[in-house]
């Protein structure tokens, strides 16, 4: 099949490969259904990012789309490519501006049945008590340097020593909820400046929290361990590191634009601007990467923790009765240091993930105890109207993808049209008919996200399901939004 | 005066067309694109003068600077920018530098914007000169 001028040879029935040509140092491969190119990247630039990718130095296999691979800058959206230590760069134009957005999830006691009644005074009270929408601030107050500092350093244990979270939740969480070579140093004043109120703040686009019920499970094994079962209350939070991962994603880009002039690199974009991973210019990306990685882990773990207060407040209930307990938390927008097998030998890379989803296996030593017979939680977000996904990582991610897979839907229309297909509805409404009850801050909001904007999150996660990279475990579906 | 910035259908982001027969009549209307995609009614009125002087390494580095720089002031001192009362852009073999005096206004924090704007990204800029004319893409994250 020929795309735009690029040649796509199929692989498996959903995989398939861009044979490397030019200067690409490693073939592309693309894990998407032939439907999905048709319908969704024929107009699109990602595939010619996908060849962009393979030109990077020290690229090691493949440059490599997930199937809700869409039209980012630098890397798509998607996009994951591992680069070795030794010659091996570092680009941020792999991670994105919001450094180490990802999405938690955590089940409760509670079951939709015996609360669907109060779902709007529940989402009432969380759109009060969570920041939400533009430069949103003030969850809690505004952080002095230092401390800003310890959160950079410490990530969400710094929550759960401010009475804002438990152990249990920094177990849970990807890292534990801290890079340990955070360095603040290499973050400007800046960043420190943009992230100084917004801790505990959700802010606006794509960002959201939800209260949704376990629709449907499809691996009951798998979901007992990750305490789930079908009617239960569960609750769903997708943010990053806001301004403060923004501005370190700025600052960087102009420093590793002169560094890819310094050591020669000749890239066809601008917005892959990258530097040797042992480089200064290199290393200090990624020690401000890794605190702006922190910050947001740490922005989360707080918006999880109003979110617990407020269900225990609304239903009059103690921790013990509430039962809210952390799943997972699993960030889409990183670039990290891990052990991969690259030929017969494992060797440490530099994998980034570009809107794509870490997916370790079961035995991984880096995923919780509790999950070591099972595999690492994958949560896979789709759009407020429809579900989102519960997946779990495999052995064969480890073989084909780096322990990576899909993060979303991706969107299918541009926000100017969805605005467009919105105009004479009421989409509040449209969403009570459906069973969810929805608040943001403004309708514009509500419309450029509508359920329509977003390609069907299904078709994203069957392909990864069928390709063996994660397996599907429970559907959820979304009875409470707020949006920013 | 007719615009000088055109929007291009983007699915995740916004992207716009600058033009402008000077360097700095395309930074203006990047800045004008800018605010547009900031704020949903602009019935604001400036009522203070900020200079800012950024220097960069190219053109298209000044560019994303410049507009950043809107961004930054916005997100962490909440003054917007409306209009740029002067503009000037210095070239040499060594880098570029621009200079700017701001109209904008201080604003309240129950101002509804229309949506945050993570970044100006570098992604597919290139200013180019063409029968006298300077134009780029721009690609902003949101």
């Amino acid at each position: 099949m020929n795309i735009g001028g690029i040649e796509l040879v199929k692989i498996r029935e959903n995989l398939w490969e861009i044979p490397a040509t030019g200067k690409m140092r490693v073939p592309g491969r693309i894990y998407i259904s032939r439907d999905m190119i048709e319908k969704g990247l024929k107009d699109d630039e990602a595939l010619k990012q996908v060849v962009n990718v393979a030109h990077l130095p020290g690229i090691e296999k493949y440059s490599l789309a997930m199937p809700d691979i869409h039209w980012g800058y630098g890397f798509p959206i998607g996009g994951v490519a591992a680069t070795n230590l030794d010659e091996g760069v570092i680009s941020p134009g792999g991670v994105g501006y919001d450094i180490n957005c990802g999405v938690r999830l955590a089940t409760t006691n509670l079951e939709h049945e015996r609360i669907k009644n109060r779902i709007d005074e529940l989402v009432s009270k969380l759109f009060n008590a969570i920041p939400t929408g533009v430069g949103a601030s003030g969850a809690i107050k505004k952080l002095s340097t230092n401390d800003l500092k310890k959160v950079l350093t410490k990530g969400s244990v710094w929550a759960v020593e401010n009475d804002l979270g438990t152990p249990s939740d920094v177990e849970f969480t990807e890292e534990t909820g801290t890079l340990k070579n955070a360095d603040t140093d290499a973050v400007s004043k800046r960043a420190f400046e943009r992230g100084a109120d917004q801790v505990g703040t959700l802010g606006s686009g794509n960002h959201f929290l939800e209260v949704d019920v376990v629709e449907e499970i499809y691996d009951a094994k798998v979901a007992e361990v990750f305490g789930m079962f079908k009617g239960q209350i569960v609750v769903q939070i997708h943010t990053g590191s806001r301004g403060l991962g923004y501005q370190v994603c700025d600052d960087y880009l102009k420093v590793l634009l002169q560094a890819s002039n310094k050591y020669g690199f000749k890239l066809p974009d601008k917005q892959l601007a990258c530097a040797p991973i042992k480089s200064k210019e290199g290393q200090d990306y990624l020690a401000a990467m890794q605190a702006a990685a922190n910050f947001a882990w740490n922005n989360r773990q707080v918006i999880m923790h109003l979110a617990k207060n407020v269900f225990k407040e609304t239903f009059g209930m103690k921790d013990s009765e509430l039962g809210f307990r952390l799943v997972y938390d699993v960030c889409h927008n990183i670039a990290k240091i891990e052990k991969h097998k690259i030929g017969k030998e494992e060797k440490e890379v530099c994998v980034h993930r570009k809107g794509a989803t870490r997916a370790f296996p079961p035995n991984s030593k880096m995923i919780p105890e509790k999950y070591q017979g099972v595999g690492q939680p994958v949560l896979i977000p789709g759009d407020m109207g429809r579900y989102s996904y519960v997946t779990v990582g495999t052995e064969k991610a480890m073989e084909e993808t780096f322990g990576s897979s899909c993060h979303g839907a991706g969107r299918n229309l541009s926000r100017t049209k969805a605005l467009k297909n919105a105009k004479g509805r009421d989409l509040i409404e449209e969403l009570k008919q459906k069973g969810i009850v929805i608040q943001a801050k403004g309708y514009k909001t509500i419309a450029e996200e509508m359920p329509g904007a977003y390609k069907d999150v299904s078709d994203v996660v069957e392909v990864m399901h069928k390709e063996g990279i994660t397996r599907k475990v429970a559907k959820i579906k979304p009875v409470g939004v707020i949006k920013g | 005066m007719s615009k000088n910035y055109k929007f291009i259908d983007h699915t995740a982001d916004i992207a716009v067309k600058l033009e402008g027969s000077t360097l700095e009549e395309m930074f203006n209307a990047g800045a004008e694109a800018w605010l547009v995609s900031v704020l949903e009614k602009n019935n604001l009125k400036a009522d203070d003068l900020l200079d800012i002087d950024i220097i960069a390494n190219s053109k298209e580095e000044l560019l994303v600077s410049f507009l950043n720089e809107l961004n930054f002031l916005l997100s962490t001192k909440k003054w917007l920018c409306l209009s740029i009362q002067s503009i000037k852009i210095f070239e040499d073999s060594k880098g570029c530098e621009v200079s700017a005096e701001l109209n904008g206004v201080t604003v309240k924090k129950n101002l509804q914007l229309k949506q945050e704007i993570k970044s100006v990204t570098y992604h597919q800029m290139a200013i180019v000169k063409k029968r006298n004319i300077y134009s780029t893409r721009v690609v902003f994250d949101i």
